[in-house]
This record gives C-alpha cells, structure tokens and sequence, in this order.
C-alpha cells in the first residue's frame, strides 16, 4: 500500500513539474502579428489548386448558435471550394478545445478559425498553430492575447457599449438596473458587461444594482432573475447580456404584469426573445449575425492562404425592437420541425 | 445502518415492521434536518422584508418542484444502493420530445405520455446495465449522462425547441400544456409545486407502506440478506431506475411548459448534482438502506432556501457558489457526527 502510495506520489510530483514547466514556456503575450509565414506545404497545395482543409473551431457546439455558425460556414465552403467543417468541444470546455486543436495541428490542417472558450487557454495553442506556418483567424469570440491574424464578429465591448446607451436612452436616463448573464466570467460576458457599465455611468442618475450569475440552465437562469427581482423591488431595467436570459426576464417581465414598468435591453434573436420584442415586453435586442461570422471566418482564411492582407470584419451591432422585429420573425428552423415529424413518424410506426 | 449488514434477517425485518421504532427513528433523523430549516427561514425573516412575503415562499416552492421530484426518485435509487447520474440528461430528452410532439400537432396526454416513456425507457436501460448486466450503477448512469444528452442534440440538432403556435402546435393544446406548468391551482398555487406535492405524498406512501418499498429498504441494506428471504434484488432496482427515469421525464415535461423554449445543450445541465444534493442533505445514505421522502422534501428545501436567501441578501453570485456548496458538507456532516455516539 505505501508502496502504492510513494509511487503515485512521484507520479503527481513529476506532472506538477511538468505542468510547471509548460507553464513557463508558454510564449509572452506579444500582439504581434506580422511574424507570421505560411508553411511551404499549404503555399504549394495553393499554388497547385489542391483542396485545402480548414477547420473552423467554435467554444460550444451545444448552444443554440452553433447551428447558425455551421450554415455559415457551410456557405463559404462551397463558395470558396475548401473543405471545412465546425468542430469544438459539446458544453464550452477549454482543455477539450485544446486537445482538440492541438490534434488538428499534428494532423497538418491548413488554416484554423477559432472562437475561444477562454482567452488565456487558448492563446498558446494558437501560437503554436501559427508558429508552424498555419493561418489562424479568430471569430466570435476575439483572443487577442494570441497572435491571430485577424477577427471576424462583433466588437463585444463596444455591443455591451450599445446595450448600456440604448438603456439608458430607454429610461430617460433615470432609474435602477440589474444587469444579467449566464456565465458572469466568461471572457465574451466579461467584454459586454465592461462595455454596458461604461454606457450607463454617464447617466448620472442611473444606478446599477447588481450583476446577477444566472448560470446557463433554463429553470436555474429564470429563478436567478426571480429572485434577484424580488430583492431589487426597485429595479426598472434590466440589461441581459446574451441570447437566454433575454428571453427569461422577459418572460418574468410578462408573467409578473410588469411590461412597461420594467424595460428590458437584451441581445439575440432567438425565437421567443423577437415574440416578447413583438409584444412589446423587451425593448430592444441586439442580433449579432452569426451566419456571417462563420461565412467570414473562412473567408479570412481563404485570404490568408493566398497572401492577401486579412482584414477583420465587424459584423456589427444590429439593434432589433418593434418597428423592425415582423421581418425577422420567421417561420420554425427547418432542422427542429423536421425532428418533431421525424417523432412522430417514429412514435407512428412504433404503436402500429 | 451499516450495521443492518450484519445483523441476522429476522432482527432485520422485524426492526423494520416495529411501527414505533420506524417512527422513532425518521422522527430523529428528520429532526436534524428540520431544525436546520426552521432557523435558516427565521434568520431570513428577520434579516429579509420580503422573505416571509406569500409570494417569495410560493415562489421557493415553485423553484424547487422539478429539483424536488426528481429528488423523490432519487431516494429509491439511492436507497436500493445505487445511483443515477443520468437524470439532468434524461430530463433534458424527454421534455424535448414531448415539446416536439406537441410542435408537431400531438395531443397533450400523448406528447406527455410519450416524454414519460422515454424517461422511463432510459431509467429501464440504466436498471438492466446496472443489475443483469452487472455493471455499476456509477458507470452506467455516467454514460446514460452523455449518451442521453447527445441523442438530444442529435434530433433538435441543436435548435432551440420553442413550444408556440407559429412552429405548429394547436393552440388548444398549448393552452393545456401550458397550463400544467405555468398555472396556478385555484389562482394561488403554481402547478409545478402540486405536481412535486402530489410526487412526494405518492413516493412517501409508496416507500413507506408497501411491499415494493418494504423491498427498497431490504435491498439497500443488505442485498444478501434480501435474496435469501426471497427478495428479487435485480427487480426490484430495475424498477427502482424505472422510477427515476419516468420522474426526471415528467420534470423535464414540466420544465419546457413553464419555459417555452428549450435547448438541448443547457436544459437540465448539471442538475443530477442538485439533485443527489437535495437528497443527500435530507437524510439519505449514499451508501444505501436508508432515506425517507420527507427528509428528502426537506432537504431540498434547504437548498430552495439557501438558494433563495442568499440572493435576497444581495451576496455575491461567487460567494453563493460556494456557500451552497459548504451547507451540503455541513449538513451531512452534522447529521454523520452527531449519529456516530
């Protein structure tokens, strides 16, 4: 037994060690990014009219994003001929979109589109694709303590920038505010709130409550805002920082006869977030065009590729309220309605 | 009641079926666990104005039912010596699908019945791994966690599920659905807490006063000496994981009916730990052969509670975490102290 013990004590010792020393090795945080040659074998594949392999990283192929993102990207393929396909970690897990990249890399992948579950994670990993002549570009969520050559997505401070001032504008510039998210330390909600607090501290008259965690369950993000609303009775705004709690302060907004009373600002077109915009129970949301971060993600690796200078693209703040909402609602995304028919086709066949 | 290990079956049984040494002992392990309650909602009484508030307390209720009923099941499980880690998963697919039946056109009693299938469906894979296939109930449910959860992301494909007219559901049958788990029983009390009420009193007469339950506790504490007299051991846990599995469907059911849209990477994410949490804080051995249904309630008001005041005292998102997290261990451990002398 102790025998045992020793052994698996030399095991940690040596994996501290280890981990110590990768630690330190990491490179610096250096945003330079004119360093960067395109390995000879991806020059050539060019030049040759081979192909290439692209792989386009996303932080959480679980969420409901991830299905826009992919339509992008899948676009772009066929507009520019490469093969290329959404991958990253189910659930945003930082150590599986390494291991991940990291394989892509040894598997010589010729350009990479990265959004980051954390910054700090994923900057080596990235260095390292770069350092071996891989082309990495950034989307949706930017790492700029990486040496990525360019971005493509929202400038995320400057739309929390854009929620605040469209609050305060909406309050007339008076009142209370709690400010929701569903993962108050994550790099993207980091940026938004940064952003939103900004805005909001040059309405003199509006204070800030609290920012409220909601974590990213359904029931666990409405009872977070219930509760935190019935601590606040004062609370006339709020400001969601992303697609799922927009939807559920409106929803408590609705239930609890508040419409009017308490505005609300949130972000994402998500189908029942552009219904309470119809209704009139969220004030504003502000769309971020998925669809076009994974188109453009490609597209700047198909510049990088071919030695064209990548440019990022900003796709912007889209504000969404009641004057524009009728033509974003559309009808049910083909994808779940046709799963609904593919249930009941089964459940069919199963009580025959 | 490690100790039911060893003591002969006779001892056992009749320990068991001695009316007033059954009630003397859950009295005292509620007891602990109720007392607990009662001076955290009264040092929230004093220190919050809106705690005692009718609506903050039926809105704990409310914030607990789905925990809760899951919690109810999660109490046989437990007790038989087992445990299921799949049931935020399970909770997740079948509230899922019965929200696509119903976008599909489905009636409401046939989209439920269906969600409720296939969450017992899950529970009966879980139970046959876990018995006849010899495997343990750790590792199995571990995989029923991921497998569940993909096949959710497989048939949404991601999508976010919202239950509305405009994606073809019958607007009378929105209207019912909707009613079972945003309305509210004579206007005053929300229909998740009578659906976990109503799960509890079923769960508490059917652990306490049948035979199947009598077979739980036997199983639990010792499965040896169950087989001998007779008890089938496999069985009786099959069913056990049936149970769990049909009440994380329902939950689910009920969960999409009081937020319209679901989505298959978040719904139900983690509450498997909420979940045994509850339990465990309630009373129930992790070890098995002992828990009732009211400690578990109990429990899993603690947690509502926790969960609540913390948030009414404006603390820290952060510090919340961790409060909650230092409660379970206290909790556990004062019911594990002071029952060792």
């Amino acid at each position: 037994m102790s025998f045992k013990f020793r052994k698996i004590a030399v095991l940690f010792t040596v994996a501290v060690l280890v981990l110590m020393s990768a630690a330190t090795a990491q490179p610096s945080k250096a945003q330079d990014n004119s360093g960067f040659k395109l390995a000879d074998r991806i020059a050539q594949k060019v030049k040759s009219g081979q192909k290439l392999t692209f792989r386009v990283s996303y932080h959480d192929v679980s969420n409901e994003f991830a299905p826009e993102i992919k339509a992008g990207v899948e676009q772009a393929a066929k507009a520019f001929n490469v093969d290329v396909t959404l991958v990253g970690p189910v659930g945003a897990k930082a150590e599986d979109q390494v291991a991940e990249l990291e394989i892509l890399i040894a598997n010589n992948v010729d350009g990479l589109a990265v959004s980051s579950v954390s910054t700090d994670a994923l900057a080596p990993v990235l260095n390292k694709a770069l350092a071996a002549g891989i082309p990495v570009v950034t989307f949706n969520t930017d790492n700029p303590s990486s040496k990525r050559l360019g971005f493509v997505g929202q400038d995320l401070i400057e739309s929390g920038r854009a929620a605040g001032k469209l609050m305060g504008d909406t309050l007339g510039g008076k009142g209370s505010v709690i400010i929701t998210t569903l993962d108050a330390s994550a790099q993207w909600s980091l940026d938004r709130e940064k952003g939103a607090r900004e805005a909001l501290a040059k309405f003199p008259d509006i204070k800030i409550v609290t920012t409220v965690n909601t974590g990213t369950e359904p029931q666990a993000i409405y009872a977070a805002i219930e509760n935190a609303m019935l601590a606040n009775p004062t609370v006339t705004g709020i400001v969601s920082l992303e697609c799922c709690s927009t939807p559920a302060a409106g929803e408590f907004v609705k239930r609890n006869n508040l419409t009017g009373k308490v505005k609300i600002v949130g972000f994402d077109l998500l189908p029942t977030t552009l219904q309470l915009v119809k209704d009139g129970v969220i004030e504003k949301t502000i769309g971020q065009g998925p669809q076009k971060q994974g188109y453009g993600a490609v597209q700047l690796l198909v510049d990088a590729v071919n030695g064209r200078a990548v440019k990022g693209i900003d796709t912007g703040a889209e504000v969404v309220d009641k004057s524009n909402v009728d033509a974003k609602l559309q009808p049910a995304t083909p994808a779940a309605t046709m799963s609904a028919t593919m249930v009941a086709t089964m459940a069919a066949t199963a009580s025959k | 009641m490690t100790t039911q290990a060893t003591t002969p079956l006779t001892e056992n049984v009749t320990a068991l079926l001695r009316p007033n040494r059954v009630r003397r002992l859950f009295a005292a392990r509620e007891a602990g666990v109720l007392v607990a309650l009662l001076l955290m909602c009264l040092y929230l009484s004093f220190a919050s104005p809106v705690f005692l508030s009718v609506n903050n307390l039926l809105n704990i209720g409310r914030q607990v039912s789905l925990i809760g009923i899951m919690a109810v099941g999660m109490t046989f499980i437990l007790i038989t010596g087992e445990v299921d880690l799949s049931v935020g998963s399970t909770y997740a697919l079948a509230g899922l699908i019965s929200g696509m039946s119903i976008i599909g056109g489905w009636d409401l009693i046939p989209a439920i019945v269906l969600g409720l299938v296939i969450g017992g469906a899950v529970g009966f894979l879980n139970g046959l791994l876990s018995t006849y296939g010899r495997l343990p109930s750790f590792i199995t449910t571990l995989g029923m966690l991921s497998v569940a959860r993909g096949v959710a992301l497989l048939i949404t494909n991601g999508q976010p599920v919202t239950v509305d007219a405009r994606f073809g559901a019958r607007p009378a049958v929105l209207e019912q659905f909707f009613f079972i788990g945003q309305g509210r029983l004579f206007d005053v009390i929300p229909m998740q807490l009578v659906f976990f009420i109503a799960v509890a009193v079923l769960g508490w007469f059917l652990l306490s006063f049948t035979v199947f339950g009598f077979r739980v506790y036997a199983v639990g504490g010792s499965a040896k000496a169950a087989r001998v007299s007779g008890i089938n051991v496999r069985n009786t846990k099959v069913i056990a994981f049936i149970l769990v599995g049909v009440l994380a469907g329902l939950s689910g059911i009920l969960s999409l009916a009081f937020l319209p849209s679901g989505q298959a990477g978040r719904t139900g994410l983690g509450l498997e730990l909420d979940v045994i949490a509850a339990t465990i804080v309630g009373g129930t051995a992790l070890s098995g052969g002992e828990g009732t249904i009211p400690g578990t309630v109990l429990g899993v008001l603690i947690i509502g509670v926790l969960r609540n005041g913390l948030v009414l005292l404006n603390i820290s998102p952060f510090w919340q975490t961790a409060i909650i997290g230092a409660v379970i261990i206290l909790a556990v451990g004062i019911d594990k102290w002071t029952r060792s002398r």
